[in-house]
């Protein structure tokens, strides 16, 4: 299967006032496309940095990082910004839905900077909205809806415009057993049935179990690459 | 159009706020409206006065009147189209405090033709005074206000004597003319001779002296050639033209140009500072919402301009608002200076202005929000 996410000796520091603090150091790392990996870790080890490299959201000091083709690490912001709207749909622990927009305009945010009609965009939002079980709520906000909703809302989102790749930042992290493991299995027929390239980071391994693969990282390195989830 | 519904929440994330700001705005743009309307309809309405009718006083102010002799020499200049005279005294009506000006004219046509700025009348009450030695014309609000009609006679106390020592003027309401300021129950109109032939004292005498001129614009030369004309005489003159006066009259007002840019200035510069706080700060508390939109691909163009969106929209709806009640408030603040009308061109000045502040006002928070690191921002650094 084609490799969707490349690390080639990927490095990553920090300045922290005169200090220079290695977060990812010598990273190497391979994704197939279509895969769900799960990213654990102890705080501090460095998950949500790779996550924010492989998202495009930051540049690495040094190394090569290829996603869905492209070198992330060459491009400019403006190029980031552009690459990202085209190919990641991102998930966040605390769901960042903008407070003010109904469940059905957050959905549409990424769908804005297509040249997709009004019509076609309301289509394509209760499609979506309708994927997560939530085309009755589409015209609440997030305030009015609860936890696991809101998730479903943001993974809506994520979704929308049909990215190549998944990123969930601990997305279960505030929210109840019972709906975390709703919120998982949405993101695993989301890879199963639709083939959703997903790669989420946790602390849980429960929640770590839905993933095909689960990587170990710590001190900035790759502890293990090959462990298999048995869900 | 797409980006409304992303700009219209982000306006109302604090109704509040937004309301207050939109309440500044539009006070601000009420004001200037007010101020900037009375400074342009007072130049217009300065500007509509006639230039080519100048009115001939005494040099001196309460000085000695003029002789009617003038009246043939004033003709005779060139350059000159028509020229006729006024006279008048101020009498009371029944009390002191009922004071009544009675404006003493020829009753000819050339008056009407002459001046219709000063009042309009119909042929037939001028018949009417013209043919009545002690006729008088009246508006129609001095009637209600002392309950006149046609036909009644009224008698006015005045310390300009007649001849016999009375101070007693009895006049016979013979008709009625059109004020051209409705409201100013003031004066009426009388004859010349019935005023020149009954005082007991300057005899022969007007108090001004109104010249029509073919060219408007030469009017200070033809003023400076009537006043050489009778310089060095025991009755100098003072001429100008109405436009010139109306000028006088406005400047006696003060500096209403640097009154109104000095407090529209002070008013946009507290505005400018007052807004540009707020936005930063919104743009602060919105620093996640702005992150979340960068994360989804939202470049820094995009950010940059939904802000500048955001200011655009509250200060033109603002300023639309204000402008709005200037208008409506316009005709009271017009009372001072009369036919004063909201003038257009204020409203597309003001709609500039707003524009300006918004695009001011909006750069740095703008910016600031364009400039986001995005990791940093989720990580709530």
């Amino acid at each position: 299967m084609a490799s969707v996410v490349s690390f080639n000796n990927v490095s990553k520091h920090y300045t922290r006032g005169k200090q220079s603090v290695a977060v990812l150091e010598h990273f190497d790392l391979e994704i197939d496309d279509g895969e769900f990996v799960a990213i654990m870790g102890p705080s501090g080890s460095g998950k949500t940095t790779l996550l924010n490299l492989i998202g495009g959201l930051d540049r690495p000091s040094s190394g090569q990082v290829t996603v869905a083709g492209e070198r992330l690490d060459q491009l400019s912001g403006s190029g980031l910004s552009r690459w990202r709207a085209r190919h990641v749909g991102f998930i966040f622990q605390f769901y960042n839905l903008l407070p003010t927009l109904s469940a059905e305009r957050n959905v549409e945010l990424p769908l804005l900077l297509t040249s997709l009609s009004g019509a076609e965009r309301r289509r394509k939002v209760t499609a979506a909205l309708g994927l997560v079980g939530l085309a009755d709520r589409a015209k609440h906000k997030p305030g009015e809806l609860s936890g696991g909703q809101q998730q479903r809302v943001a993974i809506a989102r994520a979704l929308i415009a049909d990215p190549t790749i998944l990123i969930c930042d601990e997305p279960t992290g505030d929210l109840d057993r019972h709906t975390a493991e709703e919120i998982l299995g949405l993101l695993q027929t989301l890879n199963r049935q639709y083939g959703k390239t997903i790669i989420m980071v946790t602390h849980d391994p429960k929640a770590a179990s839905y993933a095909s693969r689960q990587l170990q990282v710590d001190k900035g390195q790759l502890v293990d690459g090959s462990a298999k989830a048995v869900a | 159009m797409k980006y409304l519904p992303l700009l219209w929440s982000g306006i109302w994330r604090k109704p509040g706020r937004t309301a207050l700001v939109l309440l500044q705005v539009a006070v601000a743009f009420a004001l200037f409206g007010v101020l900037q309307g009375m400074k342009t309809g007072v130049d217009r309405a300065v500007a509509k006065t006639r230039a080519d009718l100048l009115i001939v006083t005494p040099a001196d102010f309460g000085g000695a009147p003029l002789p009617l002799s003038y009246l043939d020499r004033l003709r005779s200049i060139p350059g000159m189209q028509s020229v006729d005279f006024a006279d008048g005294f101020l009498g009371t009506y029944q009390k002191p405090t009922q004071p009544v000006f009675v404006l003493a004219i020829q009753p000819s046509q050339l008056w009407v033709t002459l001046v219709p700025e000063m009042f309009q009348v119909l042929p037939k009450d001028l018949d009417a005074l013209k043919n009545t030695r002690d006729g008088a014309l009246i508006t129609a609000d001095i009637g209600k206000k002392y309950g006149w009609h046609v036909g009644d006679r009224i008698p006015l106390t005045s310390t300009t004597l007649q001849s016999d020592g009375s101070g007693t003027w009895s006049f016979q309401i013979v008709g009625t003319f059109t004020d051209h300021e409705p409201g100013e129950a003031g004066f009426i109109v009388g004859n010349y001779d019935y005023l020149d032939q009954a005082r007991a004292l300057n005899k022969g005498t007007v108090r001004n002296f109104y010249a029509i001129i073919a060219d408007p614009k030469r009017a200070a030369e033809m003023s400076d050639t009537i006043d050489r004309a009778f310089g060095n005489s025991s009755n100098e003159t003072k001429t100008g033209s109405l436009r010139e006066l109306a000028q006088q009259q406005m400047r006696a007002i003060g500096d209403l140009n640097f009154l109104i840019r000095s407090v529209v200035g002070a008013v946009l510069v507290a505005l400018l500072f007052s807004i540009t706080t707020i936005m930063m700060q919104t743009i602060r508390e919105r620093t996640p919402e702005f992150a979340v939109l960068k994360t989804l691909g939202f470049g820094d163009r995009p950010i940059f301009l939904l802000v500048v969106g955001e200011c655009l929209l509250i200060c033109i709806a603002a300023a639309l608002t204000g402008l709005a009640l200037a208008t409506g408030v316009f005709p009271y603040a017009g009372k001072f200076v009369p036919g004063l009308s909201m003038p257009l061109s204020v409203v597309g000045f003001g709609l500039i202005g707003a524009v300006l502040v918004a695009l001011i006002t909006a750069v740095p928070p703008a910016l600031r929000a364009a400039r986001l690191e995005v990791v940093d921002a989720l990580a709530g650094r």
